[in-house]
């Protein structure tokens, strides 16, 4: 009876949930998410929970007689309240064995699960306790959740004879990926979502198991508004970022303006595209509707570390403090706060406790190696990437990392492999393709160089010295004509943009034109150009000798020279004859290594 | 026998050509197997005089590798004290009994009663004996484990025992321990373990960190020594990854995954764990916490290092040039001379492949002397003997030298580099035509007894130095005309080299070579041409000059004719001068098979300087015959057997079968031709010697089984019966040759005109 009214409850949520991204009905989909989220919490699904939670708490509240009814009893149910009711609350106080002793032999879909789970937490911290006394290097790896084989067997009987609701599947499918069995966890997930398709925990697993777009493509899964969350968040896993803030859009118009959790969600893909300014605005609106939030609070430092806001970092750094000083996202914060200040033993102590806190928490180690480098502990930052890479080895800043250590110690061959690495994680970062280029150039490869500055510069340049360093590339060359090409574009660049950063490299690429427009003979340009010098201290004094010399000769030679027509000024002649397009064309980086 | 040093230059685990097996840390734990031995010393002790001396003796044999070996289960471990002594394999297995089914107090009695065997007057161990040391690392470590460490120490070595116990209870009665229940339970579990097996069986036990350092340390032996013998590329790399996934910390496994990778020619793979292996070194490196001589400043000179040792065996010349650039940067500012020697040998190599030069390699040896790097030295004096004797230097002079280096590999033992001496000498007699000395050098490597097989215990029998030899004597057994023999040669090398394993190529070349002469001689040119293919991938030299021959012997003249001129140009820029001259020599056979042996003439003699420049004896000796031969055709018999006399002994001496008997023919019909103008007794015994000489080709013929050459020896003889008037001989000749004849299609070229 027991497993026919679970399947029947099954069934009424699909019903419930389907509707296929639409989102007309908000007062149902209102309805629904406070169901699983009550559901999710009866079972100890306590960040499940607090995801729906959130989300309804965006939306419109229902009026009384519209509140979802309290889940119904079932007679098995009502069998099991009394062990139910007393190991909930051993659970809610992770006495976790405690909870599963009450709970043997209890037959209603809740209790099991609640027992189950018990039995895979009560593993898990075992493991983590374990890991710390082993007795011997090797054995520390092998320290297993000795409960999840158990596991596996009992729940793959009840898979097998169809007994498992949506929270069993997701707890089966949990098992087997810590197992390592990757793809029957895939395949009971998308079941569980098939199953209870509200269950925001059983989508998120599935996130974290799927590794490209083509496999999100081969699977089939339920056609409900969840499926929209689920592929919004995917996308941005997969760092395809246009296609998530799409949808991340279309739920803000569907009603969902108010979730935190989507204004979150939103500014860590903006970070992850490097739009700081709208990354950063975003983070303060959320600051300001979820003040003691403390999640993706991390991103938010790393914005600020890297627009050095000082001010605002240690603010921040101070507030979450207060809140809670140990969370992994705090320790994190702090340690670039120290980090902005130049402490970096202090910063690099926060991250080995974020680390402490959570050993597979993956940015504290890459950050602990951006430490150590600063404090020019080559071997220990080597250390820390290394262990980033283990955990991901996706992480291509750790790879960046490794690759700026090997710079660091005078060996740019060896750093190449490295750095190629990281480029291969990101092909249109010209972060990386710069430091490829400059490898190049100490190996004296400079064809190499050029076409990595090159297609730095075509990839959008982000510290925009890609295009001065493949001038002076040319200029070394003797390629006058590119070189001046490449200043021109350089000067372009920088005052489009409206800021003008670097003095130095402006300067040059100024003096440079004027020479070069002085041998071209091209009076008025290089005259242009070297009032520009005077602009600035370190070529003012050349400015000043070439205009000497232009009217000098301009006097001598102003018969024959009148009528020579002027093609190039600044900056409208920029896009003149034999610019080099900017078109994107296949980098053939030696591909001989790898 | 160009690329016998590359593979040995470089490999971090081996300092003068010695394998360190124990380069990894020593760190002790306790385990219970390590217990067991405890109990097994204390018992020893307890026993003391009872022992038997012969018992006693065998035990303390015993005692050393069970100290330093790899952990081992209970049953194996009693079994090897059993047949040392029963008796005490009894009360060793009763203590632990005693201690596994008692309590937790019994272990900690145990473990403070053990140090009770230093104490006293006259104590039972030696603190600094290897007992007393194993004994006081022991006490150490049990003392440093912690509360629930000890507790999981006392419930492994239950299970340790249990798992012994359960073994001999299943050996002995098999229904009474499994009652109905546990059967289902057990059933049920298999069955849904189904699809776990497979990963189950790949992580068989997780290594203890002893094992997994013996496992590796053998591995790596087994690569360099005998690779037959080590495990599969692909189950190999499996354990690795599975000892990697347990500790990512194991430096030395990506080492061995690294070569593992060699093995099967994976760039991308290899240059991973390569780079991998030293990222981790430079942690344990750091430690020391010195950026000096030891420390991670020297890891990082030897990581660049080795990344361009690997990028120069995937031919990546300029990637490793870079990278060794960099090496020799970093250890010039570190002042070490030691690396920056290894960086010269590498330099040298890679210059060789680029363009040769030997005022690097005479430096780099003159310096490794003066380091005391002696396997670096020999190896450079080596190379500088196999790269004099290809630009013609004095032979006397690189035997003088290989002999001196011999004497430095003997004084040091270094039992590798005397069979690559060994090899090299064979080779250059080769090169010489002194296929005796040759014959016997081959002969000698492999009837050697190795000094590795004293050292490690692993015959050292599959370096490349073995299978050069080997290739060289199956070579030098077809050219006598035992194919037979030849082919069971080449058998014994696919066996012993397969062919994916590192030295393959060498007799896959061998092998298509000799394939090659049998189709030629046979007269199955399309066979021939079939193999010209396999020939140029694994040599683009050779495949082109058997390719021209081919042409030759099908009579495409002027095709074969443009090839040779081609090869001539391309071996006279990369300097090999024996294709040279047997490029020339080709070309004045093309030359006198078109009639022109006016043309021929001055190839020839080229030829010939060139050979007796080089001292390529046996060249030489080939070009004489061609000479002897264009005299012969130019009318002057008696000038051509003038030269011949010069060149018949060392074509007698050391000529393959199919020269033998070309020469004599080629006599024969000399004495012939200047017989005409001899008296007519004198010219009666003239063409009965020829008659003779004939013979003798006949026979030569025959043993490579030369149809074509036969028939015209036979058409020959018969000539010459006729004109000596003996019938019946005349007639068995003709017939003969009839029956020759018909077998064979008709030839186009006219039969007295050809030599060869």
């Amino acid at each position: 009876i027991g497993r026919a009214g679970a399947m029947a409850a099954a069934v009424t949520m699909v019903v419930m949930a389907a509707g296929g991204g639409d989102f007309s009905d908000l007062r149902e989909i209102k309805k629904q998410l406070l169901n699983v989220a009550e559901r999710s919490r009866e079972r100890g699904l306590q960040h499940s929970g607090k995801w729906a939670a959130e989300l309804a708490f965006a939306l419109e509240p229902l009026p009384l007689n519209e509140l979802p009814p309290p889940p119904e009893l079932t007679e098995e149910d009502a069998r099991d309240l009394d062990a139910y009711t007393l190991a909930k609350s051993y659970f809610d106080l992770k006495e976790y064995d405690r909870a599963a002793y009450f709970l043997q032999g209890c037959k209603s879909q809740k209790a099991y699960f609640l027992y189950m789970y018990s039995r895979y937490l009560s593993g898990e911290k075992k493991k983590d306790d374990e890991t710390v006394d082993s007795l011997g290097p090797l054995e520390k790896g092998q320290v297993k959740n000795e409960a999840l084989r158990e596991l596996r067997v009992e729940l793959s009987k009840k898979h097998k004879a169809q007994e498992l609701d949506g929270f069993g599947l997701y707890l089966y499918g949990v098992v087997l990926r810590k197992l390592d069995l990757v793809k029957e966890a895939i395949d009971v997930f998308v079941e569980a979502a098939h199953v209870l398709p509200l269950h925001w925990g059983a989508w998120l697993e599935l996130c974290n198991l799927i590794t490209d777009k083509e496999m999100l493509k081969f699977l089939s899964l339920p056609d409900t508004w969840m499926k929209e969350f689920f592929l919004a968040h995917i996308y941005t896993e997969l760092q395809l970022i246009e296609e998530a803030l799409q949808k991340y859009q279309s739920l803000i118009d569907a009603g969902f303006s108010k979730s935190t959790y989507i204004i979150s969600q939103i500014a860590v893909a903006y970070h992850n595209i490097r739009d700081i300014d709208k990354a950063l605005s975003i983070f303060n609106e959320l600051r300001k509707q979820d003040p003691y939030r403390i999640e993706n609070m991390d991103t938010f430092s790393n914005l600020l570390y890297v627009r050095s806001m000082k001010p605002e970092l240690s603010y921040l750094a101070h507030n979450l403090c207060e809140i809670d000083k140990y969370r992994v996202e705090t320790c994190c914060v702090i340690g670039n706060y120290y980090s902005l200040r130049s402490q970096h033993e202090k910063a690099a102590l926060y991250f080995q406790r974020a680390l402490k806190l959570n050993p597979r928490y993956l940015g504290a180690w890459t950050l602990m190696g951006h430490e150590y480098m600063e404090m020019k502990n080559t071997s220990a930052a080597i250390q820390a990437y290394r262990h980033a890479i283990e955990v991901n080895k996706r992480d291509y800043r750790a790879w960046y990392g490794l690759g700026q250590t090997y710079e660091i110690l005078k060996m740019p061959f060896y750093c190449l492999y490295y750095y190629r690495r990281a480029h291969q994680l990101r092909p249109n970062d010209s972060r990386m393709l710069v430091a490829l280029g400059e490898c190049y150039e100490k190996l004296n490869q400079l064809v190499e160089a050029k076409k990595c500055y090159w297609r730095a510069y075509a990839v959008g340049d982000v510290e925009k010295m890609a295009l001065v360093k493949l001038a002076k590339l040319h200029e070394q060359l003797n390629e006058s004509e590119q070189a001046a090409q490449c200043y021109i574009k350089y000067i372009q660049d920088i005052y489009s943009c409206g800021e003008v950063v670097e003095h130095l490299e402006v300067s040059t690429a100024f003096r440079y034109l004027a020479q070069y427009y002085f041998k071209c003979k091209l009076w008025d340009e290089a005259s242009a150009c070297a009032q520009k010098c005077c602009a600035f201290n370190d070529t003012r004094e050349e400015g000043k000798a070439l205009l000497r010399q232009i009217l000098q000769l301009r006097n001598q030679g102003e018969t024959s020279s009148t009528d020579v027509a002027a093609p190039f000024f600044l900056p409208a002649s920029l896009s003149a004859n034999n610019t080099p397009t900017r078109r994107v064309s296949p980098l053939n980086l030696s591909s001989v290594t790898p | 026998m160009a690329s016998v040093h590359e593979s040995l230059y470089f490999n971090p685990m081996l300092t003068n050509g010695v394998v360190h097996a124990n380069v990894f840390g020593v760190r002790d734990w306790v385990t219970p197997h390590k217990m067991a031995l405890l109990v097994l010393l204390s018992e020893l002790g307890r026993a003391g005089p009872q022992l038997g001396l012969l018992e006693r003796r065998r035990l303390n044999r015993l005692l050393l590798p069970l100290l330093q070996g790899p952990d081992m289960a209970l049953s194996r471990l009693r079994k090897a004290i059993e047949e040392c002594c029963p008796q005490l394999a009894g009360s060793v297995h009763i203590r632990l009994k005693l201690m596994a089914e008692g309590e937790l107090k019994d272990m900690e009695q145990f473990f403070d009663d053990l140090s009770d065997s230093f104490s006293g007057t006259e104590p039972e161990v030696h603190k600094t004996s290897v007992v007393g040391l194993f004994l006081r690392h022991m006490i150490l470590a049990y003392n440093k484990l912690s509360f629930s460490q000890v507790y999981k120490l006392y419930t492994a070595l239950q299970q340790y025992f249990q798992k012994d116990e359960k073994k001999d209870g299943a050996d002995e009665n098999e229904m009474e321990l499994t009652n109905p229940e546990e059967l289902d339970g057990k059933m049920e579990k298999e069955e849904l373990d189904g699809p776990l097996r497979e990963e189950e069986i790949a992580c068989s036990g997780p290594l203890s960190q002893k094992q997994a350092e013996y496992f590796l340390s053998q591995q790596a032996s087994l690569l360099k020594n005998d690779e037959t013998k080590a495990l599969a590329p692909a189950s190999l790399q499996k354990e690795l990854n599975n000892l990697l996934k347990f500790n990512p910390d194991f430096a030395e496994a990506h080492y061995l995954s690294y070569l593992n990778s060699l093995r099967v020619q994976d760039v991308f793979s290899s240059t991973h764990s390569l780079l991998h292996y030293f990222d981790r070194l430079i942690l344990t490196g750091a430690e020391s916490k010195s950026n000096g001589d030891e420390g991670y400043g020297r890891s990082l000179r030897y990581a660049a290092l080795n990344l361009a040792a690997l990028h120069c065996r995937f031919g990546h010349y300029q990637q490793a040039e870079l990278a060794l650039q960099e090496a020799i940067r970093i250890a010039q500012e570190s002042n070490d001379h030691v690396c920056l020697q290894h960086c010269l040998s590498w330099l040298y190599i890679l210059e060789q492949k680029i363009f040769d030069s030997c005022v690097l390699l005479e430096h780099s040896v003159n310096k490794s002397l003066h380091f005391g790097l002696p396997y670096l030295a020999s190896l450079g004096i080596q190379s500088l003997v196999q790269q004099r004797a290809f630009a013609g230097k004095a032979a006397n002079k690189l035997m003088d030298a290989l002999k001196d280096s011999d004497l430095l590999h003997w004084k040091h033992s270094l039992s590798e580099l005397i069979d690559i001496s060994i090899a090299q000498k064979t080779a250059i007699w080769r090169l010489y035509g002194r296929s005796t000395m040759a014959l016997q050098q081959a002969q000698t490597l492999l009837s050697m007894n190795s000094l590795e097989a004293v050292n490690v215990g692993v015959q050292q029998n599959n370096t490349e130095s073995f299978a050069v030899v080997l290739c060289h004597l199956a070579e030098l057994h077809a050219e006598q005309g035992y194919f037979a023999a030849a082919s069971e040669i080449l058998k014994h090398l696919k066996e012993r080299f397969p062919p994916n394993s590192q030295h393959a190529q060498l007799w896959m070349l061998f092998d298509q070579k000799i394939q090659f002469e049998r189709a030629m001689n046979d007269g199955r040119y399309h066979v021939a041409d079939s193999l010209v293919a396999g020939i140029t991938a694994l040599n683009s030299i050779e495949g082109v000059y058997r390719k021209a021959i081919v042409l030759k012997a099908q009579n495409q003249m002027s095709e074969a004719h443009k090839l040779l001129q081609k090869l001539l140009i391309h071996c006279q820029k990369i300097k090999n001068t024996e294709m040279v001259i047997r490029v020339l020599l080709s070309i004045a056979e093309l030359y006198w098979r078109s009639s022109c042996h006016t043309i021929a003439l001055p190839v020839l003699l080229q030829a010939l300087a060139l050979a007796r420049e080089y001292s390529l004896q046996y060249l030489a000796s080939e070009t004489v015959l061609n000479l002897a031969f264009s005299q012969l055709i130019l009318g002057i018999p008696e000038q051509a057997l003038n030269i011949l006399h010069m060149a018949i002994e060392p074509v007698l001496a050391h000529g393959a079968v199919l020269d033998k008997g070309c020469a004599m023919f080629l006599v024969a019909k000399c004495q012939v031709a200047s017989a005409a103008s001899y008296t007519p007794q004198k010219k009666i015994e003239a063409l009965e010697s020829a008659i003779l000489n004939l013979n003798e080709a006949k026979t030569y013929f025959a043993k490579v089984d030369c149809k074509e050459q036969l028939r015209d020896v036979l058409y020959f003889q018969a000539r010459l019966f006729h004109t000596l008037g003996k019938t019946q001989e005349r007639n068995k000749c003709a017939m003969l040759f009839r029956q020759l004849h018909q077998e064979l299609p008709a030839h186009g070229v006219p039969l007295i005109n050809a030599f060869k």
